[in-house]
């Protein structure tokens, strides 16, 4: 073949073989390779102690996290307004301005709470 | 005061031809020193004693021997000196506790034994606080020198004295449901009798009686 | 699924045998159990002069998923023990374990409480290493007799065949007690 075939041919058969490669190989030792169980094989490994609870199996963790994590997409999703407030800054002129100053009035609010609340404690 | 031991390994009886039978020993378990102490030792006293006035109260002992001083407090007084030893004295570094065993004396069975270290003033002195088996509690001294924890940790295993105050005192080197106190005088070594063809050795705290 | 152990004795077996002992013999990935003195002598069995490259050995892996053969190398305390057997464990099978030194083999020179005598009082022990330390070489001879065994292992009735006649020669044989030795 001269070159006026498509030039990702050869990709697309690498990847085919790689692709094959790898299921040849996952699949053969599925077939060939013994199966014992015992339940420390199927735990998390941490070198060698039993594995501490997770979140997801209903183990505990402090609620700073949580508190941490949720006031960043409260604030994360204000500054999501205040962008398009930016970009058109000009046309809004001093109604925009009033505008956005009672919506940040508001979320101010909420983190006045917050503030006197300590949720913004770490210890 | 010097005791005389005579013998070794608790030969009596038992067949054992080594010689070592018939060796005497003299140990010298040293008094209190009278001054002058020599060397800095002096100037570290008098320093104490100007620092902190109830020196001759919680001070019970000041031993001098082989070049080292070793101040015997009583526990009360503990965190009050040290503080004072630290902060005033400037012996900033303590290198840990270690537990002392003596079955023999009644009351004062448990000791620990605290090196201090003054980078400032190329010092070493020794805290020694002497608690009875019954009573087991010596002041933590986590909140003075903050290296002490694990080793804190380490002589409850061993020796089992408990630090009031302690932030969290487990074990630390046995397994944490160990009963027992190890590196007391009075806990036999363990271990399994080894079988060989024909015949077995008892294990090593049984095979003599060691004193 | 374990499809060649279900293969019938005969011919292919016998071929299907020799080739995976011959496969696992030759790409054996240790599992770092290094404890004390003997964990030394293992990093020098690894390093340049001992090489344990040359046998494809010179991963020691982390995990234990991706290892085959555990070479405990030191003394193991009665604290280590579970962690020890939870690390066994979660090896894949086929695993071999190797005892190096005397502290793993028998519990050496600590006779005492803290010091499991002998860590087949906690995993099944392939070979024993006598040694404290044993050398880089005397270490390699333990690996590569391994080598020999697992070339040799058989699979599926051959070796239910053999597990049979091990345990009955085992039952029938003179307990150590009963030997004449020079202690008698």
């Amino acid at each position: 073949m001269t070159g006026t075939s498509n030039p990702y041919i050869p990709i697309l058969v690498i990847g085919a073989i790689g692709f094959g490669f790898a299921a040849f190989s996952v699949g053969v030792a599925a077939i060939t390779g013994p199966a014992r169980y015992n339940r420390a094989k199927l735990e998390a490994y941490e070198c060698g102690i039993e594995p501490s609870p997770q979140a997801a199996e209903g183990g505990r963790f402090p609620v700073k996290y949580f508190l941490t994590a949720m006031l960043f997409i409260i604030f994360d999703i204000e500054i999501v307004f205040l962008y398009p407030w930016a970009v058109t800054f000009d046309q809004l002129g001093l109604f925009g301005l009033v505008e956005m100053g009672i919506f940040i009035a508001t979320v101010f609010v909420a983190y006045a709470y917050v503030w006197r609340r300590g949720g913004l404690e770490w210890d | 005061m010097s005791t005389e031991e005579r013998g070794s390994f608790g030969t009596h009886g038992t067949g054992d031809t080594s010689g070592y039978g018939g060796l005497v020993r003299t140990e010298v378990t040293p008094g209190s020193t009278e001054r002058p102490y020599g060397g800095y030792f002096d100037q570290v006293a008098d320093d104490l004693e100007r620092a902190y006035p109830d020196f001759a109260d919680a001070i019970e002992r000041v031993v001098v021997d082989r070049g080292e001083l070793t101040l015997h407090i009583k526990r009360e007084r503990l965190v009050e000196v040290s503080l004072i030893l630290r902060d005033r004295l400037k012996f900033e570094n303590c290198l840990g506790v270690s537990g002392v065993h003596y079955p023999a004396d009644t009351n004062r069975e448990l000791h620990a034994v605290y090196p201090l270290l003054s980078m400032t003033n190329n010092q070493r002195i020794r805290l020694e606080v002497s608690v009875p088996d019954s009573d087991p509690h010596i002041p933590s001294l986590v909140e003075v020198w903050a290296g002490n924890n694990w080793n804190e940790r380490e002589t409850f295993d061993m020796f089992g004295i408990i630090f009031d105050g302690h932030p969290g005192l487990t074990r630390i080197l046995m397994p944490d449901d160990w009963q027992g106190h190890p590196q007391r005088k009075d806990y036999a070594l363990g271990g399994i009798a080894v079988e060989y063809k024909g015949a077995t050795t008892p294990p090593p705290s049984e095979r003599r009686s060691y004193k | 699924m374990g499809l060649e152990e279900k293969l019938p004795s005969g011919f292919l077996l016998t071929s299907v045998e020799k080739l995976a002992g011959y496969m696992r013999k030759n790409s054996l990935w240790p599992a770092t159990f290094g404890l004390a003195c003997c964990a030394i002598e293992m990093m020098a069995a690894g390093a340049g002069r001992y090489d344990l490259a040359r046998f494809g050995m010179e991963v020691f892996r982390a995990s234990p998923r991706q290892a085959d053969l555990m070479i405990v190398a030191g003394r193991v305390s009665n604290k280590m023990a579970p962690v020890l057997r939870q690390i066994y464990d979660q090896m894949a099978a086929p695993k071999w374990v190797i005892a190096m030194g005397a502290c793993a083999s028998s519990g050496g020179m600590f006779n005492n409480y803290a010091i499991v005598q002998g860590v087949d009082h906690v995993v099944p022990v392939d070979i024993y290493l006598p040694g404290c330390p044993p050398r880089p070489e005397m270490l390699m001879d333990a690996i590569l007799k391994l080598h020999d065994q697992i070339y040799v292992e058989k699979l599926g009735p051959n070796r239910e065949l053999v597990i049979k006649n091990v345990e009955a020669a085992a039952l029938a044989a003179l307990p150590t007690h009963q030997m004449k030795g020079l202690l008698a």
